[in-house]
């Protein structure tokens, strides 16, 4: 479990090493995450105290985001200024991008399997 | 007995807040589990409901409680590069289906944000609102991380991302049967695309390829997303 939490923040350190050397736009934990993703296939498969420490992480996830969410308390006057705007946003963009990506993967793959 | 020191001990420790915080999220499982896990009751939608009155009623700067609770806050770096392993799982699923994946992951990435961001252009929402949509489909750590760099407000965006999880997966089945979708690869993929983790949940319950293809979108769109979008917003 140490050995995969290490493993985690030594990857996050050195993605964000390298966002800050070649002042890169991205994020250094998403750099962290790619590296560990080319690690990961290069070493053809995971270890244990990798899987535990990111099942761990990956169960409380949401529990970490509490912390920002909350501040959803200060944005108050920008929500009630715009809500309709906001919830017609959600609703009507999260409708339209999941019918959108679902029908055009469902046209691709029928086409691919026609072949 | 001294009650004043044990007043400004509890309004003062981290402890207190830590200990809330916890709770709530403790209270928002419970709940979850014994209603049979329903999507839309989600832990961290009954944490937001237990704690915003608790913070309202007892009037502490959100500041002060963030600081209070950042121990949390900072594990969301190494949540982020976790998020490689259950990539890395799926990964063999894009050899099989490379050029639908990426089409739709570019398409469909590009779709959610434009068609999110366009409707409240439309209807002349504020710049602030605009940046903080952008990242609405994109799986909570990584929103949080891509906040600052686009210049959105992290709040806000979270709550975006909250809600778009639960709306799409609302929408799933009925969006699904509407324009007959006959592959569960093609649901699932959507689902991890527009409504990341609460959208994987979902397509579990459709089938494990379902949940397979949807957590390999979340993670994807989510990479696709954090470095596409600093690079657009740093020219507005």
């Amino acid at each position: 479990m140490l050995h995969g939490i290490l493993t985690l923040l030594l990857f996050q350190f050195a993605g964000e090493c390298i966002s800050k050397l070649f002042e890169l736009k991205i994020p250094g934990p998403i750099i962290g995450m790619v590296l560990l993703l080319l690690f990961l296939v290069i070493r053809k498969g995971s270890f244990h105290a990798l899987d535990n420490a990111v099942f761990w992480l990956l169960r409380y996830l949401p529990l970490f985001i509490i912390p920002a969410a909350a501040g959803i308390i200060t944005q108050v006057e920008t929500i009630s200024n715009e809500l309709v705007a906001i919830l017609a946003s959600l609703i009507v963009g999260t409708f339209l991008a999941l019918a959108f990506s679902a029908k055009l993967m469902d046209i691709l793959i029928s086409k691919k399997e026609e072949r | 007995m001294n009650f004043d020191a044990l007043i400004a001990y509890i309004t003062s420790t981290p402890l207190t807040w830590i200990i809330v915080t916890l709770s709530a999220y403790k209270a928002g499982i419970l709940i979850y589990e014994k209603t049979g896990k329903h999507a839309l009751l989600q832990p961290i939608v009954i944490a937001y409901v237990i704690m915003l009155p608790i913070l309202i009623v007892a009037q502490i700067p959100y500041k002060q409680y963030f600081e209070s609770v950042s121990i949390l806050h900072f594990f969301l770096g190494p949540a982020t590069v976790a998020l490689a392993l259950p990539l890395y799982k799926n990964l063999k699923l894009i050899r099989a289906y490379l050029l639908p994946i990426c089409i739709t992951l570019f398409a469909g990435g590009i779709f959610t944000i434009l068609s999110a961001v366009g409707i409240l252009w439309l209807l002349s929402a504020s710049k602030i609102t605009m940046l903080s949509m952008t990242t609405k489909s994109v799986t909570a750590p990584i929103t949080l991380i891509t906040a600052q760099d686009i210049g959105a407000n992290a709040s806000l965006a979270i709550g975006f991302v909250v809600i778009t999880g639960l709306l799409g997966a609302l929408f799933g089945t009925f969006v699904f049967k509407l324009l007959k979708i006959k592959h569960d690869a093609a649901k699932g993929f959507a689902l991890g695309l527009i409504s990341h983790a609460v959208g994987t949940a979902r397509a579990f319950e459709i089938s494990e390829n379902a949940a397979a293809f949807s957590a390999l979108a979340m993670g994807l769109v989510g990479v696709f997303i954090a470095v596409f979008l600093p690079l657009v917003t740093q020219f507005l």
